[in-house]
């Protein structure tokens, strides 16, 4: 098993980013030195993945973020309220203060009512229609997961529903979390980061730095084979899966220190190929995922 | 008559909306609409058959391996691929870890706060109702599970990635079984994680889902639904263990029956699909969007069995291999499900005794020009199929049939309306200003509209009425 290997104190530190910075947010609110935030979840058009990943997150957990960090205004899948006293709740920070964070891609055909996500005053609230209405009065913009960041699955060939991601409908900024799901500490980092600093420094794709700066290929823990030319013909075996297609060279996050669920393993370390699921152009352009006969 | 509409249906899995007329207080009509349409099938079309497996888990974050299930298992259909034992035990193994994190997050973040009331100055837990029965000690038990529940469905989580890479949207589970190999280390560390959650779920989940039905005990009677109950079977058929669970069966009119997978049909009556016929078989085509079709209301497309609505999940699982025969309500699909976690942990930890370290199950494998294979597997919402046709070396067709679409399914031209529908139809409502039972019926049939992938929203129908739910 993977656990924690790293002797390297870049990566101990890196490892360690997201719960710091957390923590801190947690000690500011506390303290009153910053204030709690309104958080919105919105989930638009995607699989509802990325709260799920949320929940797994352990540096602090969800308990933490829910009561100490923010106050969580909605989310679909976890709020007590249904029908339209939950579309209220939303509604009510119209004008208001708020840190919004989006999943999923968002659906433009006809209009939007591929992906409907409530009913008010007798008419549906799309998903267009939600962005495009919190997107541009929020204080912040997170695009939690690949589908929201550049359309993602969602929008697929030949995109069916005919979906982007969310920055194409806003007219500012967003802070993009790419990865299918987002791991909880890049969205947990990023929220602390924000709320107490504001936004993080970000690359030319408007992912944060702290994340996003490093190929998986440089500090892939198989490099060494690639670099003698070892490769494995098939999934399960321990040396490297360039030639089986892993996209490790074109990804750009942190996944071979910071790993997933607790940090057992990550995909390379299940002894099969990156899909580069965080990557822009994902899947299409990472496609295929598993090939046995490159070269 | 009063109409109701709830829109959005939350703590559920996507998005979806009750319609539901009331009359005198009862309900005479109910309909259940997804409102989220992605259409996974069109886009494998021309894509590797291999990538199917990573793909279509992407259709559901929180069941995403049950995808990968049925992915691998159509694909060794058509492949020709026989499995060993150890790696049926190694992909059962991570496919059970799902069943813990689904059962647990949807018996506490899912349904409990339907029955107990949350902490108060958290926006997220507010109410549109006030009927909460528990006795205050006992609610504040259970909010307090509420909140300990999360470290051990993100325990099942972790337990899945330590085979599977990562969750959701695992790496492991894929043809041959899995794609690394178990060693005494993994499985240790799995063994230590499954004792903590198997007595969270008999010491903890198991009782407050009786203390749940102790205090709304009128929801042993409603929302029975047809009592057809339909399975495709999961852990079943070892070759030394035998039958761990249940065989792919069925129950109607009392009687217990071996499923015949040659009678599931797939009915676009009521969808706005066009095929040049009503109903076909998985592999005979994927209907094109037709949205003016006349008659139809809904983009959900209706599953039948031998032409008739079946209900599909841990109930009906529960109920077709003898453990649970308490009745077919809300309330009894709420506490089967919780006893089927605890059944889900016994059997992972038969297998995982049976798990030989270091034995790998990869081969290179080649594509046919030609072929086709179906994938019929129980997943923690039920009975989820994956058809694919390969040809050219490319995928063809691929045909996805889930259990919500079982469970939420529209109406066929004899006008039956699915088992959620059905089991809506006929409840009394106490309070039609706060319809709290309508919610409460869906929620335990767990409803993942995030698979129900071929839905889609009946548009700007007039409303009669409208009530704030």
């Amino acid at each position: 098993m993977n656990q924690t290997d790293s002797s390297c104190p870049n990566f101990q530190a890196r490892l360690e980013t997201a719960s710091v910075l957390v923590h801190r947010a947690i000690d500011a609110v506390r303290q009153k030195r910053i204030q709690k935030r309104n958080l919105i979840w919105l989930e638009l058009t995607g699989c509802s993945g990325n709260i799920i990943s949320l929940l797994d997150g352990a540096n602090p957990d969800f308990k933490s973020l829910a009561s100490q960090m923010v106050n969580f205004i909605y989310d679909n899948s976890l709020m007590a309220a249904e029908g339209e006293a939950a579309m209220d709740q939303l509604f009510r920070l119209t004008g208001g203060d708020y840190i919004l964070a989006v999943e999923g891609a968002v659906s433009t055909k006809n209009d939007g009512l591929y992906n409907i996500i409530g009913r008010r005053k007798d008419r549906p609230v799309t998903a267009y229609e939600a962005i495009k209405k919190f997107g541009e009065q929020a204080s912040c913009v997170i695009a939690v997961g690949t589908c929201a960041s550049d359309g993602g699955i969602s929008a697929a060939r030949p995109n069916p529903a005919e979906c982007v991601g969310i920055q194409n409908l806003l007219k500012r900024k967003v802070i993009k979390l790419p990865g299918c799901p987002c791991h909880p500490d890049w969205f947990m980092g990023t929220l602390a980061y924000v709320m107490l600093f504001g936004e993080p420094e970000l690359d030319d794709r408007q992912r944060p730095l702290m994340f996003y700066s490093t190929l998986i290929h440089d500090i892939c823990p198989r490099r060494p084979y690639f670099d003698q030319g070892i490769f494995a013909s098939k999934p399960g075996e321990k040396t490297c899966m360039f030639k089986l297609g892993c996209r490790g060279p074109v990804t750009r996050v942190d996944c071979p220190i910071r790993k997933w669920n607790e940090r057992v393993n990550w995909p390379i370390g299940d002894d099969s190929p990156c899909i580069g699921c965080a990557m822009f152009g994902f899947p299409d352009k990472m496609e295929p995922f598993i090939s046995y006969d490159t070269t | 008559m009063k109409r109701v509409v709830i829109n959005p249906v939350t703590r559920i899995s996507g998005f979806m909306e009750i319609d539901a007329d009331i009359d005198n207080g009862v309900v005479t009509d109910a309909r259940t609409e997804g409102l989220l349409f992605r259409g996974f099938e069109k886009m494998l079309e021309g894509r590797s058959p291999f990538d199917a497996v990573y793909f279509t888990q992407r259709i559901c974050g929180i069941c995403s391996t049950a995808h990968s299930v049925a992915s691998t298992l159509a694909l060794e259909d058509a492949l020709g691929i026989a499995v060993s034992q150890q790696g049926r035990y190694l992909r059962d193994i991570i496919h059970g870890c799902e069943f813990l994190q689904n059962h647990i997050r949807h018996f506490y973040q899912y349904t409990a706060p339907d029955f107990i009331r949350l902490p108060e100055g958290n926006t997220l837990f507010e109410t549109d109702h006030r009927d909460f029965r528990l006795p205050r000690r006992e609610n504040d038990r259970i909010v307090q599970h509420y909140f300990d529940s999360l470290e051990y469905s993100r325990n099942a989580h972790e337990m899945l990635a330590i085979l599977g890479g990562k969750a959701p949207h695992n790496h492991g589970v894929f043809i041959g079984g899995i794609t690394t190999q178990a060693t005494p280390e993994k499985i240790g560390r799995m063994r230590a994680l499954l004792v903590n959650i198997r007595r969270f779920i008999c010491d903890k989940m198991i009782p407050d889902a009786y203390a749940v039905a102790r205090c709304y005990p009128e929801y042993f009677e409603i929302g029975r639904g047809y009592g057809n109950l339909l399975t495709f079977g999961c852990f079943n058929g070892y070759e030394r263990l035998g039958t761990l669970y249940v065989n792919p069966s069925t129950y109607s009119d009392s009687r217990i029956m071996e499923l015949n997978p040659g009678e599931i049909t797939e009915n676009i009556y009521s969808s706005w699909y066009e095929a040049g016929r009503d109903t076909y078989m998985p592999f005979e085509t994927i209907p094109e969007p037709d949205r003016e079709k006349k008659d139809a209301y809904s983009w959900v497309k209706a599953p039948r069995y031998k032409g008739l609505p079946y209900e599909v999940g841990p109930l009906a699982r529960m109920w077709l291999c003898g453990e649970y025969r308490h009745g077919i309500s809300t309330m009894d699909r709420t506490l089967a499900r919780a006893l089927e976690a605890k059944k889900i942990a016994d059997i992972m930890w038969v297998l995982l005794d049976h798990l030989v370290p270091g034995v790998c199950v990869q081969k290179e494998y080649e594509i046919p020009r030609g072929a086709c294979g179906a994938g019929l597997i129980d997943t923690t919402r039920g009975a989820l199929g994956h058809w694919i046709r390969i040809e050219n070396q490319v995928i063809s067709l691929y045909q996805i049939i889930t259990p919500s679409a079982w469970n939420l399914s529209t109406r066929d031209r004899d006008n039956l309306p699915g088992p959620a529908e059905k089991a809506m139809i006929g409840t009394i409502i106490r309070n039609p200003d706060a319809p709290v039972e309508l919610g409460r019926i869906i929620r335990s049939f767990d409803p993942c509209v995030s698979c129900a992938t071929h839905v889609y929203s009946k548009g700007n129908r007039i409303k009669t009425m409208r009530v704030v739910p």
